[in-house]
């Protein structure tokens, strides 16, 4: 696990912020220990994204199941707002048309009917069991990337910043994680309130009292004054993005810009987490769907392009950028323009290392098809996704640890690179993993 | 943690905070810490006989316009005829100025964290386009009168409230295809909780009480509670514009659902009278033994700490069952919780959020600060409160804010709250007056470092802090020079300014945030 600390970030004062900075650092001994760093980002669709409008089914007999459940809803196949198709089975909605170009390059893997084995249609449950990585248990003290940051061998000692949340709190796949530097904008993170005259001194006492112990709120308190020293130091209120990027004007086009801004700042950022919510759509589904797409689809295309320089600025080459929800929706629509939480659902993965196309098996959409005769079912558990990313792109294979109780890992194919044999760890007996010892473990950790 | 005097611990978690005068006045209620205890909290669940006027004062000087209004003429005037934005939120702002106002200035303490509770149980997005317009009424006639009361009364009080049926889109609901979500967060959040949830599985799969009834819920009774609230709506057309009607709840029969339905086991016929179907439901809910455990839990994690001891949740849930017609059920369940040894004894499960960092603040600085729609220094304040990241009445799921320590310890919420923080020692009045002005506080006597730093210590912790904080505190007032000698405190700008950075550095330490 890298730590930040006021050491680290002297030591690894990297060419990027030493450029920004000028002679702001000319006496801090500069390195560069993060060029080779890969970058993994979670987006989480928060309230449950309808994936049949986001990839309809655009022939077959699906289409004509869609159309039947979605008679106001059903994205159309022809006309001005068609869906625009991806394969003979599938098309884009059109609001994700960004998307489309990244798409046709290779750099966008999408995998139909992805989600969590167990089904549950609450929000709060669906998103808890996801994103601490242990479906069925929610009182699991840290998330999955808490443990992948703890578990990856191969991360360095000390970084500038090892993880950010964009939010106002930590998402829970980083819950426990104390590294993390959050926040909302950097723009505003700064203790520039207070009397002029003592605000160094202030700070200093400050320092010294989060110094002096090591509770919950001392080591957490310490760490906020690292992230503070961080922002206010090296990350410029003003950023450009490069390649001709435009990031939406909304509050997810910002939080990815500074996503971006952080990576090109090369502080050794390995994890960043951020939210784009407003998904539960039970009423104004036709209204709120197709903005929702646009501001997604946009930042995204934004977001690559920004990152995706020649050179030493080929940032995208090493960033994977997973998109989830916590469920679909429901197969039929409700009679308030509107749609009820689901099951099955698409996730996306974009990044330089992504293999392009479509991927999964599609279970189909007719009733017997449907899972309780209501929902899209699931036929990728989203460990696999997340799993292959853990192993083809950082390097960890721990699986036992990160996702205990998954234990059928084989890859599906949605990024390159070197295959590991799964590290189930000692919990994983040969018949599989019993429910039992996963909650021993939960309490074990607490 | 050890705990600290049991004052200190009751008004930092049935109280935003201790004001000065608050402890001693605490310590004059009896003989004994169980004596006084039992004196605050009893006097603390009877408000109307708490002299609040300060707090009403305040408000009355705040120039609000909208608090007084009607449900009727809210919806006149800040909704028909699409009003400017400004007019159309102007409910919802004042309402979260006017929380600020009592939750700083209001004697009922315990009413003010209640109704913080019950308003996040119940959570509305308040500064939305159909509920910013009502918001006053959704706080002051429905979760407030109900804070202490029954929760059968308030969960129908809520169900039928015009901001919960725009909010969770029950107001759209019919029998063509019913809208799923509130009912959904009925079960799920308002009352038997997800604790009591058991997925998508068929429901002959959970367990029965003896008369047959689930013990908790599956996907199969929202889909049934959900057609059992069909046409419980507002007056006014769904589909084109509400405000052709009167904004206030309507039963439309002829978008009910007749057909025979069950509820967690619970058979209700064909054809029932108008509402009975919905009213049968939160009967149900309400009595429901999941429903006592699940609210119990959450008001001794709100009162006590995060994980509070089985036994206070056992005795609050029994409690809550056996008074479930009672008009004071509520109140008696809280008075179980605050009289328990578990919330004498538990201290540091549980650290302050926003709010209460913010209120806390403003009570023991004793700040004269203006909540008041327009003023400079409010409006600079929300700003700095909104990037804290709990905005009042500004969640936007259904389940309110988080109320346990791991969502407020990351650097986000801990550095946007000292920045606020930082900036209410500061701030001045017109005439140059710090609103916080801790040189007027500070007795005269206590002039050198040492003495000022252990007079605002005790002001704003109620205890000592630890003796490296504390040593840490001296050290900044002193600045380098003997600690014993006195400071030209009352002559010098620069030892003023010091002072008021003194108290934003108590106000940024972790004991200011435990509690």
């Amino acid at each position: 696990m890298s730590e930040i600390t006021r050491r680290g970030f002297m030591v690894g004062c990297s060419a990027a912020i030493a450029g920004l900075a000028g002679s702001r650092f000319n006496t801090l001994a500069f390195a560069q220990p993060t060029a080779d760093q890969e970058v993994l980002v979670v987006l989480f669709l928060r309230g449950g994204t309808d994936g049949l409008s986001l990839l309809p089914p655009i022939s077959g007999a699906d289409r004509g199941y869609y159309e039947a459940a979605r008679p106001s809803l059903a994205v159309p196949t022809t006309g001005p707002d068609a869906a625009l198709p991806l394969d003979a089975q599938f098309g884009l909605h059109p609001a994700a048309a960004p998307l489309l170009e990244l798409y046709q390059n290779g750099n966008v893997a999408v995998v139909h009917a992805a989600g969590l084995n167990e089904a549950n249609r609450s929000h709060f449950d669906a998103m808890e069991f996801m994103e601490l990585g242990t479906p069925g248990l929610k009182n699991t003290p840290t998330g999955w990337l808490t443990r992948h940051l703890q578990s990856s061998a191969g991360l360095p000692p000390e970084v500038i910043m090892p993880s950010l949340a964009m939010g106002s709190s930590q998402q829970a796949s980083l819950r426990g994680d104390r590294e993390t530097v959050n926040l909302v904008d950097p723009g505003v993170f700064s203790l520039t309130t207070g009397p002029w005259r003592w605000r160094d001194a202030q700070r200093t006492s400050l320092r010294h009292i989060y110094t002096a112990d090591n509770s919950l709120l001392h080591t957490t308190g310490n760490k906020a004054l690292d992230a503070l020293d961080v922002i206010e130091l090296y990350v410029d209120d003003d950023y450009s993005p490069a390649n001709g990027a435009v990031y939406p004007d909304t509050g997810f086009g910002e939080h990815l810009a500074t996503v971006a801004q952080m990576i090109k700042l090369e502080m050794g950022l390995h994890v960043a987490t951020l939210d784009l919510g407003g998904w539960d759509t039970h009423t104004g589904h036709g209204y709120w769907v197709p903005l929702l797409i646009e501001d997604l689809a946009q930042g995204l295309l934004a977001f690559y392009t920004d990152l995706d320089g020649g050179g030493s600025q080929d940032f995208a080459q090493r960033l994977t950028l997973v998109v989830m929800s916590e469920f679909g929706r429901r197969f039929e629509e409700n009679s308030d323009d509107g749609t009820d939480h689901g099951h099955g659902n698409a996730m996306m993965v974009m990044g330089g290392s992504a293999i392009g196309g479509l991927h999964g098996s599609w279970p189909g959409l007719a009733s017997h098809q449907l899972f309780e005769g209501l929902d899209l079912a699931v036929t990728t558990d989203y460990r696999r996704i997340l799993s292959e990313i853990l192993i083809r792109r950082l390097g960890n294979n721990k699986l036992g640890v990160i996702f205990p109780g998954y234990s059928d890992y084989s890859p599906l194919g949605v990024v390159s690179g070197v295959d590991l044999p799964p590290d189930y760890g000692e919990q994983v007996f040969a018949n599989g993993f019993e429910s039992g010892d996963l909650e021993a473990w939960s309490t074990h950790q607490q | 943690m050890e705990a600290p005097p049991v004052g200190v611990v009751a008004f930092n978690r049935m109280a935003f905070g201790p004001r000065p005068g608050d402890l001693d006045a605490f310590e004059a209620l009896g003989g004994t810490d169980e004596a006084r205890l039992l004196a605050f909290v009893d006097q603390q669940l009877a408000p109307e006989s708490i002299d609040d006027s300060e707090a009403e004062a305040r408000i009355a000087a705040s120039g609000f316009t909208t608090i007084n209004k009607s449900l009727s003429q809210l919806w006149v005037d800040h909704a028909v005829g699409d009003p400017d934005w400004e007019v159309r939120i102007r409910p919802v702002v004042e309402t979260q100025l006017s929380t600020f106002v009592r939750a700083v200035y209001s004697r009922r303490q315990l009413l003010q964290v209640l109704a913080d509770f019950w308003h996040n149980h119940f959570n509305v997005y308040g500064w939305d386009f159909w509920e910013a317009p009502v918001f006053v009424h959704y706080d002051r006639d429905v979760i407030r009168p109900n804070v202490m009361g029954n929760f059968r009364t308030m969960l129908e009080a809520v169900a039928k409230s015009t901001d919960m049926l725009f909010y969770l889109d029950n107001w759209q609901s019919s029998k063509d295809g019913p809208n799923e979500n509130f009912a959904r967060e009925l079960l799920e959040l308002h009352t038997l909780g997800s604790e009591n949830y058991f997925g998508a599985i068929p429901r002959n799969q959970v367990p029965t009480d003896g008369d047959g009834i689930a013990v908790g819920f599956v996907d199969e009774d929202v889909f049934s509670v959900a057609r059992c609230l069909t046409g419980w709506s507002v007056d006014g057309d769904p589909w084109w514009d509400p405000t052709t009607g009167n904004g206030i709840y309507l039963y439309r029969h002829d978008w009910h659902d007749l057909a025979a339905k069950n509820v967690l086991g619970l058979d209700l016929p064909a054809n029932q009278p108008a509402e009975k179907d919905g009213r049968d439901v939160l009967d149900l809910l309400a009595a429901h033994p999941g429903t006592g455990r699940y609210i119990a839990r959450k008001l001794c994690s709100r009162l006590i700490g995060d994980q509070p001891p089985d036994g206070i949740v056992d005795a609050a849930a029994a409690v809550f069952t056996t008074q479930v017609d009672a008009p004071d059920q509520i109140a008696q369940v809280v008075r179980a919780i605050l009289l328990s040894d578990e919330f004498r004894s538990t201290w540091g499960d549980k650290v302050k959020r926003p709010f209460e960092i913010a209120v806390s603040t403003l009570r023991a600085g004793d700040a004269d600060f203006p909540f008041i729609e327009g003023n400079g220094d409010t409006d600079t304040f929300e700003w700095l409160y909104y990037n804290t990241g709990q905005y009042l009445f500004g969640w936007h799921p259904p389940n309110g804010y988080p109320d346990f320590k791991e969502a407020w310890i990351s650097s986000g919420p801990r550095v946007m709250g000292w920045r606020l923080t930082n900036w209410l020692i500061d701030v001045q009045d017109s005439a140059d007056t710090y609103r916080m002005d801790a040189v007027s506080q500070t007795p005269p006597q206590a002039r050198s470092a040492r003495a000022i730093t252990e007079f605002w210590v005790d002001r704003i912790l109620g205890r000592p802090a630890t003796s490296e904080t504390s040593e840490e505190l001296i050290d900044f007032m002193a600045q380098g020079r003997n600690p014993d000698f006195d400071l030209p405190l009352d002559t010098d700008v620069g030892t003023q300014e010091r002072l008021q950075t003194l108290l934003g550095l108590i106000f940024m330490t972790p004991e200011f945030l435990w509690r």
